[in-house]
């Protein structure tokens, strides 16, 4: 047994995980904030020729000087090699079903996906629209990505109060009801692949389309998951650990991060 | 012959805006470039009971609404990304001051699109299934809204899709890193949607942070993706961003970013935000004393200036522009 213990936090491990998800080649459209450093990780440790760009039109940028402050940020200006606009990113290549995946943030998710990012309603909103008593930040490009992309990888921190049973509000369709509800509005996205959070990974059954916990993490647990999950998780019969990030991947990872917006616990 | 434009800020909000007025937002998302300084110019002028149309929300929705001047808003993303929640949007969403109608980033560009083509409406296959469709802030008693994002039948397959209406804002200032006294424009970054967004109004201004020798424009015309003539109107006024960014020219100014939000999230503290950052300057030259020197010489470090390089030798200076001021105010 190596006894060196490697030091990383579980925002590093979900981006790792994330990351994972990646392949070669694969055309990719990052949000902003974390899925944007799990994206460009995944493009500087083991996808050196994934195509990436941001909802705004930005291609052929790596990050540099740290997290982007927003996905048109200098940050990402400062090395493009191209720089179109939102009917070419989100229209062109996400809605027309070229893109292959997306990565996308949640406030809030429930067992079929839908994510929610626009507001949080003391009980249910009713008949009658009302604002909500707080207003998060909408749905952004994520709507966009989650009817188009060829699949959806949804980050999310494993709180109990982030995974309900049913979101309040839809902002971003994942499964919808389950089942095949999904197929019924013939969007051109095949939908979640898998929610991967600060303590494990979920994937949607294949014909309930709920979501089961198929790996926990070196640090976590299936109980611990499970009464972090406002749901009653299910457990994949092959649930397993993840391998913890390798040396390889925590210098890619901090390449990217380098201000170390997923260091801070 | 086309004529040149340029006229002072507080000349292009009296002329071109009122009380009610539908005023879209020409940006490069939240936090990149956007005419913040025409929001300031709009409190200052008094203006209220805005209809705003912005891609996504920014710092100038965040504070217009804020500061209580908007009625309805229609928006894509309305945080800050990294920044956060937009303060001053979310408490006047959520003291029912701000009716917000949501849709997603792509469905608001497309509407922009459905109004420069001057169609009813563009069809699509996102927002649907969604509570963007189910819900309306503009019509809550409505549910599931039929208003907002009805369905249609593709004539030829038969499909189902959205129908997305198109939008055609009464007046749009549009954020650019440099245009020509004419109203010809060069934007460095994404473009977000102002190329969409510069057809779909019906007027058009133009907020400039250089101005630069037409000739700078036959050099690259193929840059030009706003030709002077769709515009009304050029105002210059460096830093019009602040404090977001201007790639080419200026990094977001971290510290203002979360200072003025913070000030945003309730009444008292924006009361106290407006009379230091919106009413407070008189000149351009005091607006530039007001973001401070040595914040200027940090944020104008930017590792995307090389990208201005191609135009610099064009670049008109203040007094050339002033003299432009007077004639176009003539």
């Amino acid at each position: 047994m190596n006894s060196h213990k490697l030091e990383y936090t579980r925002q590093e491990m979900m981006a790792i995980a994330t990351g994972r998800e990646l392949r070669d080649g694969e055309l990719a459209i990052f949000g902003v904030g974390l899925s944007m450093l799990a994206g460009y990780f995944a493009q500087e440790h083991h996808a050196p020729n994934i195509r990436a760009m941001t909802e705004g039109g930005v291609y052929g940028a790596i990050p540099v000087g740290g997290l982007p402050w927003g996905i048109e940020c200098n940050r990402i200006s400062a090395n493009a090699t191209s720089f179109t606009n939102g009917v070419d990113a989100l229209g062109f290549l996400v809605a027309s079903g070229r893109c292959d995946v997306g990565i996308i943030g949640a406030a809030q998710v429930d067992k079929f996906g839908n994510v929610n990012t626009t507001g949080i309603w003391d009980g249910e909103i009713g008949e009658h629209y009302r604002a909500p008593k707080t207003r998060l930040t909408g749905a952004g490009g994520a709507n966009d990505i989650a009817c188009g992309a060829g699949r959806v990888l949804i980050m999310v921190a494993h709180e109990p109060k982030r995974f309900a049973e049913k979101v309040t509000y839809i902002s971003s369709p994942g499964y919808l009801d389950g089942g095949n509800t999904r197929e019924r509005y013939g969007f051109v996205g095949g939908g979640p692949s898998a929610i991967i959070t600060t303590l494990g990974i979920l994937r949607p059954n294949p014909d309930t389309k709920e979501f089961q916990l198929d790996a926990y993490y070196p640090f976590s647990n299936i109980e611990e998951i499970q009464s972090n999950t406002d749901w009653e998780l299910k457990v994949c019969p092959r649930v397993h650990v993840v391998p913890e990030p390798t040396v390889d991947e925590l210098k890619a990872l901090r390449k990217v991060d380098e201000t170390g917006a997923l260091r801070k616990q | 012959m086309p004529q040149p434009k340029l006229i002072s800020l507080a000349a292009a909000v009296d002329r071109f805006t009122q009380n009610g007025v539908q005023y879209a937002s020409g940006a490069a998302l939240p936090i990149g470039s956007d005419a913040i300084v025409f929001g300031r110019e709009l409190l200052r002028q008094g203006r209220n009971q805005l209809h705003a149309i912005f891609h996504c929300n920014s710092q100038q929705l965040n504070l217009l609404a804020g500061a209580g001047a908007v009625d309805k808003a229609e928006c894509g993303f309305s945080g800050l990304e990294v920044f956060g929640f937009a303060n001053g949007l979310r408490r006047a969403v959520e003291t029912g001051a701000t009716q917000l109608e949501d849709y997603s980033n792509l469905a608001m560009a497309i509407r922009l699109f459905g109004g420069a083509m001057n169609w009813p409406f563009v069809p699509a296959t996102v927002n649907i299934g969604s509570d963007i469709q189910y819900r309306s802030a503009f019509s809550p008693e409505e549910y599931p809204a039929t208003s907002k994002i009805p369905m249609i039948t593709d004539p030829f397959s038969g499909r189902q899709l959205g129908a997305f209406q198109s939008l055609q804002p009464e007046v749009a200032a549009i954020h650019v890193s440099m245009a020509d006294p004419l109203g010809n424009a060069i934007m460095l970054g994404t473009e977000w949607s102002r190329f969409e967004l510069s057809r779909a109004a019906k007027k058009v201004i133009l907020v400039a942070d250089e101005i630069v020798h037409t000739d700078c424009m036959r050099q690259f015309p193929n840059l030009v993706r706003i030709p002077d003539i769709v515009v009304d109107a050029v105002v210059y006024w460096p830093f019009a961003a602040w404090p977001q960014s201007s790639p080419g020219l200026y990094d977001v100014d971290e510290d203002h970013m979360r200072s003025m939000n913070k000030a945003l999230a309730t009444e008292e503290t924006t009361q106290q935000y407006l009379k230091d950052y919106v009413f407070s300057y008189q000149s351009h030259r005091d607006y530039l004393g007001m973001i401070g020197n040595e914040t200027r010489e940090k944020i104008t470090q930017t590792e995307t200036s090389f990208l201005m390089d191609p135009y610099r030798k064009w670049i008109l200076s203040a007094d050339e522009i002033a003299k432009l001021v007077l004639e176009g105010e003539r």
